[in-house]
């Protein structure tokens, strides 16, 4: 009897026991099966044999970005673990962009995150290298990455040709960009030639490279995307064709305009539509109200969201100033939110001015360039930052304001925690913390450190410190 | 120069999971002053909640820990934070260390020292009445007839499993009453493995697996009940196989064998590579395994040690780094349990020397040999990738070895592989591989 048939044997035998199932010629059969067994398995144990191996899978192929260094790898580390774990964004976006890729062994760690966070993907693109989309091709849960951007977007693309046909849609889109920034006709025309047969998720992501670069050029190419059959690229289209004032679109919103909010005894007559017609969802108004708002309310303010900001003034001989002060008739707030939301989407810096200072929204500031969004905020925070804030959370209005702040709008920042910190209010200072933490230029960590020694301004002085080493081992 | 050590070989020193997050709380640069590096000592102090800093330092050749804090966790969050730190390049160089350092250092190793000589006093004076008093014959006597009845009884109980058949002993509450019978006889080693049988049962290969151990059991008694009759009989080859065979039966069933018997017996000089370790919580109580392997000698070894929950564990052996020591092997054939006797310091090194996957199933069966309940033996594999159905075999040339069920898809291995060869140290059980530790192509120690 070979070894494995006698063991099988020996198993049977013991699961019914000898008293049923007795081994022929053994006056203790139960001692002999025991020590047979015990035979059997170390033969078992000491006789195995290397198993056999189906062709392993090819190799990854050889990377051509460099590594992160180690200090790199093991803040990365550190941040995974739950130290500063905000910084991650910051930490994959300075990698990414100077083209690095990650030491493979933290890239599972990685892309399981990415699985449930699609906002680091892009990074990830370009940091997982060849060894990431070899991993991703065994896992099925990670194929997302075989979509994203991959480092030649950053390093430069070879054949532009080459990549638009058979690129990765993340990569795509990069070509698209550059593109579209050096020859916006050749990016648009490049576009509509395939957009019939591009992914519904595709052509949103591509529609959006068109607002660099905008012209009347594209409108005919946006008038029909009003067309489209997905309800996002219908407003997508729409909103690019709210910066053209002179295209078709444009005209019709300000027919809306002048038919529901006409001016008559210095005030804004507004009124509601009863209806939100054919001719209005194709140029982007979404029938649904959101929770909690009236369905006229809700059509009344997109239409305002949605018409060129400079059809006001026309309309009304009043420059912009003035007329966010005109009183309106029973609709003030769906007029004054469409007209934020205008002023944001066609980054318009006079009305976004002038907004700002009737209703500071952190959207507003989004808009203004670089020096003057510092200045406003500076002087926002100095005025309304305190302990007696009239506005609520500072943080929620400095959102706005990008990365990396100045020293003006720190200084303000870190005397508004000081201030508040001494005082009844404190509960609310550490999303202020962590915002100055992540929005200050690091190299301001040293003026931090000293501005004062209490706990609230050294937190933020440390997570600077933190993310100015950051970046330097990023070099 | 000792090379500094990574992120994940310092976490891997603290207690708990819980310790590992409060040190990377308080290893950002700002918190910590008047730090320093020297070749084997590490300092600095840590501000804290009152007006005195917490003086922190870490001999980093035992390594050995110190810190005035209070806390009760070994090491403390301060002393594991300041690790982190210099892991991350943030200590400086020093040439000497500050006073309060010198001073702890200096008394450490004079107390090393006079710790060694009282061990040498002891081991003679032990020799010295090695013929014991009266009153520990007696007990001794005692402890060997109460064994020998409850392996009696063990075995009756075998026996009338076997004869009754073990289809219904799917249950898990079935050894209890057993494994209380077998600590009362003082056989706690038995005791712990009957307890312990409840986990062979939720594969479909129950009924092999639960007669294998059976079978093994048995043959544990067996030997307790044969084999000193044959050691005796052997005479002049006492020294051979039945002897060390013997010890080692009795070292399973649970005989003591004090540290310093250990002390007093085999010890090996080499440069010992730490491959990783394994925690186990068994009944409230931790057991930590430590493998290690010789780079001279090639021998495998084993620290053992053992803490209640919560309490600090043995620290000493950082996975990773590669220590010059003499290690006491505890007696009996296929050494591989052993204690740190004398540590000389750490040494810069590579990745360890592995073996071909055919080699190292020959050197776990000479092991099965001299151990026939050996269940547990560290191996480095050189030159393997991983592969097949799942990415669950380690393949070299020669064949692979799979992986322990519990090892899941060995991500962190397979990404750091690419595909490509490399160097993994694992413990090997008869149920496959379970992977300790792996080496990137940088030569940076990665714990898996």
């Amino acid at each position: 009897m070979s070894g494995t048939a006698e063991w099988e044997d020996l198993v049977s035998t013991a699961l019914v026991g000898t008293d049923r199932r007795p081994l022929p010629g053994q006056a203790e059969p139960e001692t002999e099966v025991l020590a047979r067994a015990a035979v059997q398995t170390l033969r078992i144990r000491a006789g195995r044999r290397p198993v056999p191996v189906a062709e392993p899978p090819a190799a990854a192929a050889p990377e051509e970005q460099s590594v992160v260094s180690r200090a790199a790898a093991d803040r990365l580390a550190r941040i995974l673990g739950g130290e500063q774990p905000r910084m991650l964004d910051e930490w994959l976006r300075a990698a990414a962009g100077r083209g690095y890729r990650l030491a493979p062994h933290l890239l599972p760690e990685l892309l399981d995150r990415a699985a449930k966070d699609r906002s680091i993907r892009p990074h990830l693109g370009v940091l997982a290298g060849h060894r990431g989309r070899w991993l991703a091709g065994l896992n099925p849960a990670w194929a997302f990455l075989l979509e994203e951007v991959t480092a030649a977007a950053v390093t430069g693309f070879g054949d532009g040709e080459e990549v638009w046909q058979l690129g990765t849609p993340g990569d795509r889109r990069a070509y698209l960009a550059a593109l579209r920034a050096s020859d916006p006709a050749g990016a648009r025309e490049l576009l509509a030639a395939t957009w019939e047969k591009e992914a519904p998720d595709d052509r949103e992501a591509f529609l959006k490279v068109l607002a660099d670069g905008l012209s009347l050029a594209d409108e005919p190419f946006l008038e029909a995307a009003l067309d489209d059959r997905r309800v996002e690229i219908r407003g997508e289209a729409a909103y690019l064709l709210s910066r053209l004032p002179e295209s078709r679109f444009g005209l019709r919103m300000a027919e809306r305009v002048a038919k529901f909010l006409p001016a008559g005894d210095g005030k804004i007559q507004a009124t509601a539509p009863t209806e939100c017609d054919t001719a209005m969802r194709r140029d982007g108004v979404r029938a649904k109200a959101q929770y909690g708002m009236g369905e006229r309310g809700w059509w009344l303010q997109q239409i305002v969201a949605r018409t060129p900001l400079g059809v006001w003034s026309g309309l009304y001989g009043r420059p912009p100033h003035e007329i966010i002060r005109m009183p309106v008739v029973d609709w003030r707030d769906e007029v004054v939110a469409g007209w934020i939301r205008a002023a944001m989407v066609q980054g318009d810096r006079e009305w976004a001015r002038e907004l700002f200072l009737l209703k500071p929204a952190a959207d507003l500031l989004a808009v203004l360039p670089r020096e003057e969004r510092e200045t406003v905020a500076t002087e926002f925070v100095r005025r309304h930052g305190g302990r007696n804030a009239r506005y609520g959370r500072l943080s929620d209005y400095l959102t706005g304001v990008a990365a990396p702040w100045g020293p003006g709008l720190a200084q303000a920042v870190l005397e508004a925690i000081l201030d508040i910190s001494n005082s009844t209010q404190s509960w609310y200072i550490g999303d202020l913390i962590k915002l100055a933490g992540e929005r200050v230029d690091p190299g301001l960590h040293a003026m931090a450190e000293r501005f004062s020694l209490e706990p609230p301004v050294q937190e933020v002085a440390a997570l600077l410190r933190f993310r100015n080493d950051m970046l330097k081992e990023l070099q | 120069m000792i090379e500094r050590w990574n992120r994940d070989q310092v976490l891997a020193l603290a207690p708990d999971a819980s310790s590992q997050k409060a040190a990377q709380g308080v290893s950002s640069p700002g918190k910590w002053s008047g730090t320093g590096v020297t070749d084997d000592a590490l300092w600095g102090e840590c501000k804290g909640s009152g007006s005195k800093p917490y003086r922190a330092c870490v001999d980093l050749s035992e390594p050995a820990y110190r810190c005035t804090c209070p806390s009760r966790k070994f090491p403390c969050k301060h002393a594991l934070g300041l690790l982190l730190l210099w892991s991350a390049g943030g200590v400086p160089d020093a040439g000497e260390p500050a006073d309060w350092v010198g001073e702890w250092l200096d008394g450490r190793r004079d107390r090393a020292a006079k710790a060694v000589d009282r061990a040498a006093e002891a081991g003679q004076a032990r020799a010295a009445k090695a013929e014991s008093g009266p009153a520990d014959g007696r007990r001794a006597a005692q402890r060997e007839q109460r064994v020998t009845a409850g392996l009696a009884d063990l075995e009756r109980w075998l026996g009338d499993q076997i004869r009754q058949g073990i289809a219904g002993s799917r249950r898990h509450d079935q050894w209890d009453e057993l494994a209380k019978r077998l600590i009362d006889a003082q056989a706690p080693g038995v005791a712990g493995t009957v307890s312990r049988l409840g986990t062979v049962l939720d594969g479909d290969d129950w009924p092999a697996r639960l007669l294998g151990e059976y079978a093994l059991l048995h043959l544990l008694c067996v030997a307790h009940r044969t084999l000193p009759e044959r050691v005796a009989g052997a005479g002049a080859e006492a020294g051979g196989a039945p002897a060390g065979l013997l010890e080692r039966a009795r070292d399973r069933i649970g005989f003591p064998v004090t540290k310093e018997e250990v002390l007093a017996g085999e010890t090996v000089r080499d440069r010992w590579d730490v491959l990783g370790r394994r925690d186990e919580t068994h009944d409230r109580l931790i057991a930590r395994r430590v493998w290690l392997r010789g780079r001279a000698s090639g021998r495998a070894a084993l620290v053992l040690s053992f803490a209640p929950t919560g309490q600090a564990l043995d620290a000493s052996l950082v996975t990773g780094t590669t220590v010059d020591a003499e290690l006491a092997f505890y007696p009996g054939s296929a050494p591989l349990r052993a204690v740190v006797a004398a540590r000389h310091e750490a040494v810069p090194a590579g990745p360890p020397p592995g073996t071909a996957v055919d080699r190292a199933l020959d050197e776990v069966a000479a092991a099965l040999a001299g151990d026939p309940w050996l269940d547990s033996w560290p191996v480095v594999l050189e030159g393997v990738t991983p592969a097949g159905d799942g990415m669950r075999i380690l393949a070299g040339p020669s064949g692979g070895l799979p992986l322990h069920p519990s090892a899941g898809t060995p991500w962190r291995l397979i990404a750091t592989s690419g595909g490509r060869p490399l160097t993994v140290a694992a413990e090997w059980t008869p149920r496959g591989l379970r992977p300790l530790t792996t080496w990137d192509e940088e030569g940076r120690v990665i714990i898996l």
